[in-house]
C-alpha cells in the first residue's frame, strides 16, 4: 500500500474527538460552518484504522445524548395539564404532538446528515460488524428513547385519542399536527411487519371507538327519529371514513368502520325500522324517499342490513295489504249483516250487497294497485331497484293477495268494469295502463285457473251483452294474459272471439236466407257458442217461448241445423236480450230488456194484474231468475210493472200489474237487469267445487302425459315435476296429486313397480 | 492557480431551463484538487460520485453546498482522472445507448503508475 500523507500520524482518540465536536455541531444546526469532506474524512479514516467501532458507539452514545436532550428539553415541557376546558385541552394536545413531531424531525434530518458524513462506516463497517447501518440505528434510537418511554407514549397516545375524541364531539381540530404525529407512529417498526401505530395507536383507538360508538347507537337510537338517526349514522360513517384517510391510516378504515356497523347500526337497525312514529312505515307513507335511501344504503354496509329491511317491508306490506283485505271483508260483513234482518228485507239487502260488492271487487284492486304503485315508486327511487328487495316486494304481495280467496274474482271483476265501461271519462291509453297494472297484480295470484273461470264468465257476459268497449281491449287485455300464462290459458277465450264473428256471419246469412223465404214474425239474432269454449254453466234453463218467439227460434234451428249436420242447438234464453216497442200512455217506447223479461212482459198483453205464482206457473223461469227480473221490471231505474205492494223485494205472495203511466225522457230505453256481480258464498263454493273437479282433470291429465314421456319413475320426482308443471295455473298439494295417482292407478293407466314400490310404471 | 476546465459537451444535451439547473444538475460546481488544480464540473457529473452528491446536498447544508467548491483532498493528477471518469459515467448514464460501453479503452487510459492511488481515490469517492 502507497503511504498515504496522514497515515504515520493518524490518532482514533484525536479525530473522534474532532468528529464528535462536530457531530455536536451539526446537531446544534451548524452544519453550514462545517467542511463535509472533513468530517467525512474523519470518518473514513477511522473506519480505515479500524476504529470502527468506537466510531459506531461513540455516534450511537451522541445521538442518545441528543435525543434524550430533544425529550427533556421539548416534549416533556408540552406534556398536557390535566385542565378540564376542552378547549385548552384541545391546544395543549395540538402542542404536544407538535412538539413531538418537531423532535422527530429534528432527529430525522440531523441523522440524515450525519448518515452521508458516516456513509464509509455504513459501507464497511456494519455489516462486518453485524449492527444495524445509521439509517436504522436512527429510527431504533428514536423508538427506544422517545416512543417507548411510557410516560411520553401516554401521553402522546392520549393526545391523539383525545384529538379524535373532540372532533367527533364537533370540534374543530388541527388535523395535520394529528396527521404528522401518525405518520411519525406509522414510520416506525419496532418488530417486523408492525408499526408504532399498530402496536399503541390502533388497538386503543379502536376501543375508544367501540365505546365511544356503543354509547352513541344507544343514545340516537333512543334520542332519535328514524330519518335523523339514520342522518347521523351515515354522518358518522361518512365522518371515520374520512377520519382514517386524512389523518390515521387507510390499514384502520375496515376495523374502524366494522365497529361502526357491529355497534352503531346493526343492533339498533331492527329497532330504527320498526320505530313505531318515524320507522319506515312512517317513511314510506310520507314519501321520505331520502331517508328511504338513506336505510338502504346503510341496510347495504352490514349483512343483516339487507335481510331486516326486506322482512320489515315484508312485514308493512302484508300489514296493509290485510288492512285493504279486512275493508273489502269489513264491506261483506255489513252486507251479511244487512242479510240478517228478517224474511221481508231480506232480498232488498241482498240486492244491496250485490251492488257494494261490486265496488268491494274494485274498491280492493284499486288499493292494491296504488299500494303496489307506493312500494314501486319506493323500491325505484329510494332502493336502487335491488332485486331482491324486488322479489321481497313480490313474495309479500303474493302472501297477502292470496289470503284473499275473492281475489281471482275480485281481479276479473276489476278488469271487467274497465273494459265495460272504460270511455267513461278515461281514455283508451289510460285504461291500457291500469290494465297493465292489474296484470301486474294478476302475477300474485297463484290460483290462475279460478281467475281463468272468473274471467272467461266475465269475458262471456261482456260479450253477449255486446258492452264491451272495444274488440281492440278486449283482444289487447287477452293478449297480455297470454303474455302471462301461455297460449293454452287463453285458447278457450280465443274460441269465444272465433263463435262471435262466425255468429255474426251466420246471422247475416240466416237473415238473407228469411228475406227469400217466410219471416218468421220476430227478428232474430242468435250467438252460436261452441259449448266447450264458453262457461255456460246453467244448462238451458227452460222457459216457455210465446208461439211467436219459439217459431223464430224453430225457424233458425231448422236453417242451422241444414247447414250443419250432426249438431245440437240448445237455446240459453237467460243470456239474450230483446228490442220491444211499447204503447205507454204518454208515448211509444222501445224497451232493450233480457228475454226472460220480455216473456213476462208479453204475459201482461192479456191481463192487467198477475200474482207471482201464476207468472211463475205461466213461464216457468226459475225462481231466482224470475225473481231477478221481476225486480228489474217493477224495482229497478225504469219501472215498466207495478207491484203490490210496493217495495224492493219480491215475496212469493205479490202482485204485479203494467205501469201504464210510465215516462222516460228518451225512446229508447235500456231495462238494465239487476245482476248478480259478485258471487254469493253458495255460489262461491259451487265454484269452488267445479274448480276442485277441474283441477282433478288437470292433474291426471298432467300424470300422464309426464308417465307417457318418462315411462318410469319415483313417486317424489313424479309429484315434483307435475307440481312444476301445474304451478303457472294453481299449487297443486302432493296429498292431491298422490290421490289422483291412486286414481289413476286403479283405472291402470300406471301401475306400480314390482322392484320398487315407490316407482310408477306407465301402461300404455 | 491552474484551471483546466473540463468541458460539458459530455453533458450538455440537455437545454433545460436555469430555474431547474439545481435538479438535472446543469449548474457548475468547482472541484479542488490539494495541490491547487480546480475543475469546473457540471453538478450532474460531480454527483457521479456518491460522496460528492452528499457533500453538495443542499438538504444537509454542508459548507460545501453552499459555496458550491469542493476541496478533494487528492492530487490533482488523479481528481483529473477521477473527474475523467465521472464524465465518462455520468455521459453512459444518461444516454442510454445500446452500443458497448468502451470501458477497456477508458482503462487503457490510466497509466499503471497512477492505478492504485486511483483506486483508493474512487473507493473513497465511491464512484
Amino acid at each position: 500500500m502507497a503511504p498515504r500523507k496522514h497515515g504515520p500520524e493518524f490518532s482514533a482518540e484525536k479525530t473522534w474527538a474532532e468528529l464528535a465536536k462536530n457531530i455536536k455541531e451539526i446537531q446544534n444546526h451548524n452544519a453550514a460552518n462545517l467542511s463535509f469532506e472533513e468530517n467525512h474524512r474523519f470518518a473514513y479514516n477511522m473506519v480505515l484504522y479500524k476504529s470502527g467501532d468506537q466510531l459506531y458507539n461513540g455516534v450511537k452514545q451522541l445521538v442518545i445524548e441528543n435525543l434524550e436532550f430533544l425529550a427533556n428539553t421539548i416534549i416533556i415541557p408540552a406534556f398536557t395539564s390535566a385542565t378540564s376546558d376542552p378547549a385548552m385541552q384541545n391546544t395543549e394536545e395540538e402542542l404536544l404532538l407538535k412538539a413531538l413531531r418537531r423532535v422527530w424531525d429534528d432527529h430525522t434530518s440531523n441523522m440524515h446528515r450525519l448518515g452521508q458524513i458516516l456513509k464509509y462506516m455504513d459501507r464497511v463497517h456494519t455489516q462486518s460488524a453485524h449492527v444495524p447501518p445509521t439509517s436504522v440505528m436512527s429510527l431504533d434510537l428514536f423508538l427506544d428513547r422517545i416512543i417507548n418511554k411510557p410516560s411520553i407514549k401516554t401521553q402522546v397516545v392520549t393526545a391523539i385519542l383525545n384529538q379524535v375524541q373532540h372532533e367527533r364531539d364537533g370540534y374543530g381540530i388541527n388535523r395535520s399536527a394529528v396527521k404528522e404525529c401518525v405518520d411519525v407512529f406509522l414510520s416506525l417498526e419496532p418488530s417486523k411487519g408492525v408499526t408504532v401505530y399498530k402496536r399503541d395507536l390502533e388497538p386503543v383507538f379502536l376501543e375508544k371507538s367501540e365505546e365511544f360508538y356503543r354509547k352513541e347507537g344507544e343514545h340516537l337510537a333512543t334520542s332519535c327519529d328514524t330519518p335523523e338517526f339514520l342522518r347521523s349514522v351515515q354522518a358518522r360513517f361518512e365522518a371515520e371514513e374520512s377520519r382514517t384517510h386524512h389523518y390515521l391510516s387507510s390499514q384502520t378504515t375496515q376495523p374502524l368502520l366494522q365497529i361502526l356497523k357491529d355497534h352503531l347500526l346493526t343492533p339498533h337497525l331492527n329497532n330504527v325500522i320498526s320505530k313505531e312514529n318515524s320507522g319506515l312505515d312512517v317513511m314510506i307513507d310520507n314519501n321520505q324517499f331520502q331517508d328511504l335511501e338513506r336505510l338502504y344504503r346503510l341496510c347495504l354496509k352490514v349483512p343483516t342490513g339487507l335481510p331486516t329491511l326486506r322482512s320489515s317491508l315484508k312485514t308493512s306490506i302484508v300489514r296493509r295489504g290485510k288492512e285493504i283485505n279486512s275493508t273489502s271483508l269489513g264491506d261483506d260483513l255489513v252486507d251479511i249483516e244487512g242479510e240478517a234482518p228478517p224474511e221481508k228485507s231480506k232480498d232488498k239487502g241482498k240486492a244491496k250487497a250485490k251492488a257494494s260488492g261490486l265496488e268491494t271487487a274494485i274498491n280492493w284492486v284499486q288499493d292494491v294497485l296504488s299500494l303496489k304503485d307506493r312500494f314501486d315508486l319506493v323500491w325505484k327511487t329510494s332502493f336502487d331497484s335491488n332485486r331482491d328487495v324486488e322479489s321481497t316486494l313480490n313474495e309479500a304481495f303474493t302472501s297477502f293477495v292470496n289470503l284473499n280467496e275473492k281475489c281471482s274474482e275480485f281481479i276479473s271483476l276489476f278488469i271487467d268494469d274497465h273494459l265495460k265501461k272504460g270511455l267513461k271519462g278515461k281514455s283508451e291509453e289510460e285504461v291500457d295502463v291500469i290494465l297493465d297494472k292489474t296484470i301486474t297484480i294478476f302475477r300474485f295470484v297463484l290460483e290462475k285457473d279460478v281467475f281463468e273461470r272468473y274471467y272467461k264468465g266475465h269475458l262471456a257476459k261482456r260479450l253477449l251483452q255486446g258492452r264491451s268497449v272495444s274488440d281492440d281491449a278486449e283482444r289487447g287485455m287477452l293478449a297480455k294474459l297470454k303474455v302471462e300464462c301461455g297460449v293454452q290459458f287463453t285458447q278457450k277465450m280465443e274460441g269465444m272471439f272465433n263463435d262471435m264473428r262466425i255468429s255474426a256471419d251466420t246471422t247475416k246469412e240466416y237473415l238473407e236466407h228469411v228475406s227469400r223465404t217466410t219471416a218468421p214474425e220476430v227478428e232474430i239474432s242468435v250467438t252460436i257458442m261452441t259449448s266447450n269454449a264458453w262457461p255456460i254453466t246453467h244448462s238451458a234453463s227452460a222457459c216457455i217461448l210465446p208461439p211467436e218467439m219459439s217459431k223464430a227460434c224453430k225457424s233458425f234451428e231448422k236453417f242451422y241445423l241444414d247447414r250443419h249436420s250432426g249438431r245440437r242447438l240448445s237455446w240459453q234464453l237467460s243470456l239474450g236480450n230483446a228490442d220491444v216497442v211499447v204503447q205507454f200512455k204518454n208515448r211509444v217506447h222501445e224497451l232493450n230488456v233480457a228475454t226472460f223479461a220480455l216473456v213476462i212482459l208479453l204475459l201482461f198483453e192479456e191481463d192487467g194484474l198477475l200474482t207471482y205464482s201464476y207468472i211463475k206457473e205461466a213461464t216457468q223461469i226459475e225462481e231466482p231468475e224470475l225473481k231477478r227480473h221481476l225486480q228489474s221490471l217493477a224495482s229497478g231505474k225504469f219501472k215498466i210493472l207495478k207491484k203490490h205492494p210496493p217495495g224492493r223485494d219480491v215475496n212469493p205472495d205479490d202482485q204485479f200489474s203494467f205501469n201504464a203511466d210510465f215516462t222516460a225522457p228518451t225512446k229508447k230505453i235500456k231495462v238494465p237487469t239487476i245482476s248478480s256481480k259478485v258471487e254469493s258464498t253458495e255460489e262461491r263454493k259451487e265454484t269452488r267445487d267445479r274448480i276442485e273437479e277441474e283441477r282433478k282433470h288437470l292433474m291426471e291429465a298432467c300424470i300422464v302425459r309426464v308417465m307417457k314421456s318418462r315411462k318410469k319413475m319415483t313417486h317424489n320426482d313424479l309429484v315434483n315435476e307435475v307440481t312444476q308443471q301445474l304451478t303457472n295455473k294453481f299449487l297443486p298439494e302432493p296429498l292431491m296429486i298422490k290421490k289422483r295417482i291412486e286414481h289413476l292407478i286403479e283405472r291402470e293407466f300406471l301401475e306400480r313397480s314390482e322392484e320398487d314400490r315407490r316407482t310408477y310404471r306407465y301402461l300404455a | 492557480m491552474k484551471v483546466a476546465a473540463s468541458t460539458s459537451d459530455l453533458s450538455s444535451t440537455s437545454d433545460a431551463a436555469q430555474k431547474s439547473d439545481n435538479a438535472n444538475g446543469s449548474e457548475w460546481v468547482r472541484l479542488q484538487s490539494s495541490d491547487g488544480y480546480s475543475y469546473l464540473v457540471k453538478r450532474k457529473v460531480a454527483q457521479a460520485s456518491g460522496t460528492i452528491r452528499n457533500m453538495l446536498d443542499p438538504q444537509s447544508g454542508y459548507s460545501e453546498a453552499l459555496s458550491k467548491i469542493c476541496s478533494i483532498n487528492e492530487r490533482g493528477i488523479i481528481l483529473e482522472k477521477l473527474v475523467e471518469y465521472m464524465c465518462f459515467k455520468s455521459h453512459y448514464e444518461s444516454i442510454n445507448t445500446k452500443e458497448e460501453i468502451p470501458v477497456q479503452e477508458f482503462m487503457e487510459r490510466i497509466p499503471p503508475e497512477l492505478v492504485l492511488e486511483l483506486l483508493l481515490a474512487a473507493d473513497y469517492q465511491e464512484s
